[in-house]
């Protein structure tokens, strides 16, 4: 074996470069962003616990073993880079596909009795369609920041749209409208913080809408040729309806779940009954209670001020990651940020509102506060990335 | 106004927060302090994108171009980050707003929440027990286990067939009682009353394996006696939709609760229906019961004492039972289809018994009668046990109805005691050339109106009834056509008489104008001819009368007054205080010379003490009564139906009684020896000397064997 030469004496790095490239152990996580996360998942715990402690039917103790493994999850995330994430744009684009067509699986897929064929049992039951929210997150990260910032080729930007459309399109053969949604909302957000030229935007959003009302009105031409609905399945139809008209008075499951759930809201007045103290949600008058309905179960226990609360809860951890995203050493992380802080808006916008009666009502849990474990895990994993995006911003 | 403020207010701090978050992003890029640093690893970190997308084909440098400064990069990013801050002020904003419009009005939404969580549930209240004059219970409650099931149980083999199993009923028959409508199209269906504990236990312990059915303990009404004066008592039962649309007044009626349907149950529903308890429960969507809040417990109604006198009742319903059906209780089997007897006492209108054959059992009705039942009960062809014929039975009066009119006949100068008339056996004084017979063929030859009452010649009442005719002002004459007719109605005929329970029948007294409307379809028959008369005089033709206005008028001819007939003595509440009594009502006072009364009852003592077979009966037992008999003529072939009336002691008038046998024959024959029994039986139970047993009274069986039309060619007898 050949000698090296010998070295004497190594130039150190250009200290920006090692401050870039080489975390800080003890300032690892961003404190107040620690501090609002606990608050807010604490909340959620006793919330949930308020609803499910009496309910064989859900356990409280999985919840807490959720929020365990997300907590370990989202601090193993946080040491990793995520910027090595950034070039697999084709890889993550597949696990997004796969995770998504997953249910599919003959044997492995279940539509859990709820009418979406969104779940699968490996052991426990999960919802890929979730997990898939990261890859979506990542994909669409990964595809925008390349273009750094700026997206005014009207090429680039459909070739960008067309990869992003496809998660889009696979959990619509599920179909599960309301992670659709959210996809698309993450779609949205990672364009406009990309850069695509407003012109671009609107001209999509035109296009949308314009798809849905043909949407609309070919399931109109297939009922007056068939007889039956093809495309929206009557209880899409049901929700939408209760939706535009929710004053008048309607019998349907729909309307009568959105009626339960103002009722819920409205008597928990300035200053709720008091925890435990819940009657619409522990009588069973509001459905899906832990699920999707928790906030009525919050807003009954502790009115007005619990609701301010927990949005200021929000709106905090809102603030600092957008903060985090402008600290962010690169497009790719601020993206994915952005993304994040866009989807968690869109759940909370939807899961609220829809108890509210300002959004049609769809199965979205509400970030941090719902039962279920898989977007429980799912959100601890997207915290532990945006730790992670804070982690390496080179500071 | 201040929902509206607050929610301003809101919205503004949301808005506000949201653009300090802005602004600080902003400052933050903007400051060259925290940038500088990052300007050159962003500068690093872009390049090498740069490289490796170049080194693997996928963006241009054209893309990548305007990325080489980091500030132009933040510069890029701040609008971007401000459209992102002011879509989340937008979207908390919006949801704080609602939820202040939704929260700062709670109490509607809290009465709903309420209204949710509380269910009201009231507990049925046990109805009064039903005592004779004596206290004897007739009426009283028990408790019952019942299974009750939902209509949509029928369709569901599995539920049906566990129930058979748990029950032993047979799986048909428990879908058929369960698919049985007459409690109401809402209410639950009985299954099985009077279920072991054990079985009641089991099916309250699985009843996710009973999805519809239910357990209840139900206090039920009980009849110890049977069938015995059915009628008079009526029956309750489960109260339908009709009875839940339109209750009594004032009365609280819940689904299930019992209500009074015919007789006294139904006549003072309000005095024996109890005060329903309430309980508050805390209820959850599905149904369950978490707990109750509060409760209050039901009252139980009024006991009610009636003017019936147990052991003469029990006599009569047996003696009616043995006249009508004697042998194997099959109708046919003895004297008429049915039968029918009160006996009111003449001094306060107080009736001591009520009876009509067939009766039926009350207590088929506890917890709902099955279609079968009913039928048995209500269809013409097993002679409609349920019907009351004492008060709603309308039958033609026959010679009974002589008294009254003779009366008329002595108001109106037409009758007097030193009047003969002569008797042929078939009289034609209106010369139709179809002469009308007296019911004696032979005659009875010269005869006096005191005979004539006491022999019941209808010769003599012909001659009266044409009097009255040709007297009519349509005739020519100088008095009303109806004055016969408004004589008679003195006496309660034509009209109801008041008892205190429901369904009485008025009956019918024919006149001009009832048979020009009677008649309206045919106007041949409309015409009112002398023949009317001349029936209607001697209470055929279309008079009708219930037994209970004959023995109300027969009672004012006894004392004078028309009395209110009546069966309720008083009510008393739990503690046995006497809430309500009755009071003797005079519903009339015909105006009839009082010389003219003493005629009349003078001749009716005489049915009692000269007619031969009428004076044989009271003379064994040795009762001074006044009388008469009647016996009803029908053109249509069938039997002969007869009536008994009187009252006694004749010198002190105390108790009439009436009673008819419908196709049963001769009133003389038929009716009289019944009428005097219960008299026997009335003025012995008055002088303590009855037998003072009460026994169980069957009701009807519903079996019968074709009546024998007319045996022979006789005609009437009395």
């Amino acid at each position: 074996m050949p000698q090296l030469p010998q070295i004497q004496s190594v130039k150190a790095p250009d200290r920006a470069v090692v401050d870039a490239t080489k975390p800080r152990r003890f300032k690892y996580f961003n404190l107040p962003f620690l501090i609002v996360l606990a608050l807010l998942v604490s909340y959620g715990l006793v919330i949930v616990y308020t609803a499910v402690y009496n309910d064989a039917d859900y356990s409280f103790s999985r919840q807490l073993a959720c929020v365990a493994i997300g907590a370990v999850v989202m601090i193993v995330i946080g040491r990793f880079d995520y910027r090595n994430l950034s070039d697999f744009t084709t890889v993550l684009l597949v696990v997004s596909v796969a995770l998504i067509l997953s249910p599919h699986i003959p044997g492995l897929g279940t539509d859990a009795g709820m009418g979406a064929q969104s779940w699968i049992k490996v052991g426990i039951q999960v919802q890929p369609g979730e997990f898939a929210k990261i890859t979506v997150i990542l994909l669409a990260a990964s595809v925008v920041s390349r273009y750094g910032g700026r997206l005014d080729d009207v090429r680039e930007y459909l070739k960008a749209l067309g990869i992003m459309l496809v998660p889009f399109l696979c959990i619509m053969t599920q179909p599960d409208l309301g992670t659709g949604l959210v996809y698309l909302f993450i779609t949205a957000v990672a364009l406009v913080v990309g850069g695509a030229r407003p012109k671009f935007l609107l001209i999509t959003l035109v296009a949308g809408i314009a798809a849905i009302a043909a949407v609309f009105a070919i399931d109109q031409v297939l009922y007056d040729a068939t007889g039956e609905y093809k495309l929206l399945k009557q209880y899409q139809r049901n929700r939408l309806l209760v939706f535009l008209e929710h004053d008048s008075v309607n019998l349907s499951d729909e309307g009568w779940n959105l009626k339960q759930a103002q009722v819920a809201i409205g008597s928990g007045g300035l200053f709720g009954k008091g925890l435990f103290n819940a009657t619409q949600a522990t009588l069973g008058f509001l459905p899906e209670a832990p699920t999707d309905f928790i906030f009525c179960v919050l807003a009954e226990q502790l009115g007005f001020f619990g609701v301010m609360a927990l949005l200021a809860l929000y709106a905090a951890l809102v603030l600092i990651c957008f903060r985090i995203a402008g600290a962010s050493s690169d497009l790719f992380g601020t993206i994915i940020v952005m993304c994040t802080v866009g989807m968690w808006l869109f759940q909370i916008l939807e899961n609220i509102g829809m108890t509210l009666g300002l959004m049609p009502i769809t199965g979205i849990p509400l970030p941090f506060v719902s039962y279920g474990s898989t977007g429980m895990v799912m959100n601890f994993m997207l915290l532990g990335l945006i730790g992670s995006v804070w982690a390496h911003n080179g500071r | 106004m201040l929902a509206a403020i607050i929610a301003t207010i809101v919205t503004v701090v949301v808005l506000i927060i949201a653009l300090v978050v802005v602004f600080t992003i902003r400052n933050r890029t903007k400051s060259p302090k925290a940038s500088s640093k990052r300007m050159d690893v962003r500068a690093i970190n872009t390049v090498g994108v740069g490289a490796r997308s170049r080194g693997r084909g996928h963006a241009d440098a054209r893309v990548n171009a305007p990325q080489t400064s980091a500030t132009n990069l933040g510069e890029t990013l701040r609008p971007r980050f401000i459209a992102m801050g002011v879509l989340a002020a937008g979207i908390f904003g919006s949801l704080a707003v609602k939820a202040w419009s939704l929260q700062s009005n709670s109490e509607t939404y809290r009465k709903e929440a309420d209204e949710n969580q509380y269910t009201t549930v009231s507990t049925p209240a046990p109805r009064g027990y039903i005592y004779d004059a004596d206290g004897i219970e007739l009426v009283r409650n028990r408790k019952s286990l019942t299974v009750l099931a939902d209509v949509e149980v029928a369709d569901d083999r599995t539920v049906v067939q566990r129930l058979s199993a748990v029950l032993g009923i047979p799986h048909n028959v428990v879908r058929y009682r369960i698919q049985d409508a007459t409690t109401g199209a809402q209410s639950q269906r009985v299954v099985a009353s009077d279920v072991d504990l054990r079985n009641i236990a089991f099916i309250s312990e699985h009843l996710s394996a009973f999805p519809g059915v239910t357990t209840q303990e139900r206090s039920v009404r009980e009849y110890p006696w049977g069938a015995l004066a059915a009628h008079a008592l009526g029956y309750a039962s489960t109260a339908d939709d009709k009875d839940l649309e339109t209750p009594i007044d004032g009365a609280e009626l819940e689904m299930g609760d019992v209500v009074g349907k015919s007789g006294v149950e139904a006549g003072y529903e309000r005095l024996l229906a109890g005060t329903h308890g309430q309980r508050v429960l805390v209820a959850a969507a599905d149904g369950t019961v978490q707990r109750v809040v509060s409760e209050t417990d039901p009252e139980k109604g009024n006991d009610i004492y009636l003017t019936i006198k147990a052991p003469v009742q029990y006599k009569i319903d047996q003696m009616l039972a043995d006249l009508v059906a004697p042998t194997d209780a099959t109708i046919g089997t003895g004297k008429g289809d049915s039968a029918s007897a009160v006996v009111m006492d003449v001094r306060d209108g107080s009736i001591v018994a009520m009876a009509s054959y067939p009766t039926f059992s009350p207590e088929v009705f506890v917890g709902g009668i099955g279609d079968d039942m009913w039928s048995l009960y209500t269809k013409d062809s097993e002679f409609q046990p349920l019907l009351n014929r004492v008060i709603a039975g309308n039958y033609a009066a026959a010679s009974t109805f002589k008294a009254f009119t003779g009366l008329a006949g002595l108001a109106y100068g037409f009758a007097d005691t030193g009047r003969s008339w002569d008797c042929t056996g078939s009289w034609d004084g209106f010369n139709t050339g179809a002469p009308q017979k007296c019911w004696l063929r032979t005659g009875h030859g010269p005869i006096s109106f005191r005979e004539g009452i006491v022999q019941s010649c209808d010769t003599v009442f012909y001659e009266i009834g044409k009097n009255f005719f040709q007297a009519g002002a349509s005739q020519g004459g100088t008095i009303s056509d109806t004055a016969m007719q408004e004589y008679v109605e003195k006496y309660g005929f034509g009209k109801t008489t008041g008892i205190d329970i429901p369904s009485e029948a008025a009956g019918r007294v024919p006149t001009p104008q009832w048979k020009a409307e009677h008649f309206a379809d045919y106007p041949e028959a409309q015409q009112w001819m002398g023949g009317d008369l001349t029936n209607m005089v001697i209470g055929q033709g279309d008079v009708l009368v219930t037994p209970l206005q004959m023995a109300v008028a027969y009672g004012a001819i006894a004392t004078g007054n028309l009395m209110r007939p009546h069966l309720f003595k008083e009510a008393r509440n739990s503690s046995g205080e006497v809430v309500v009594s009755f009071e003797p009502e005079v519903t009339g006072v015909p105006d009839v010379p009082p010389e003219n009364l003493e005629i009349m009852r003078d001749a009716l003592h005489g049915v009692a003490t000269e007619n031969e077979s009428i004076a044989k009966l009271f003379g064994e037992h040795g009762i001074d009564a006044a009388a008469k008999t009647g016996t009803a003529e029908y053109s249509d072939g069938k039997n002969e139906s007869a009536w008994f009336v009187c009252y006694a002691p004749f010198d002190d008038p105390k108790y009439v009684v009436a009673c008819q046998v419908n196709h049963g024959g001769g009133g003389s024959e038929v009716a009289a020896p019944l009428g005097v029994e219960i008299m026997a039986a009335v003025l012995a139970a008055d002088a303590g000397e009855l037998d003072p047993t009460v026994g169980v009274v069957a009701a009807s069986s519903g079996k019968y064997i074709p009546l024998p039309l007319k045996s022979d060619g006789s005609g009437r007898t009395d």
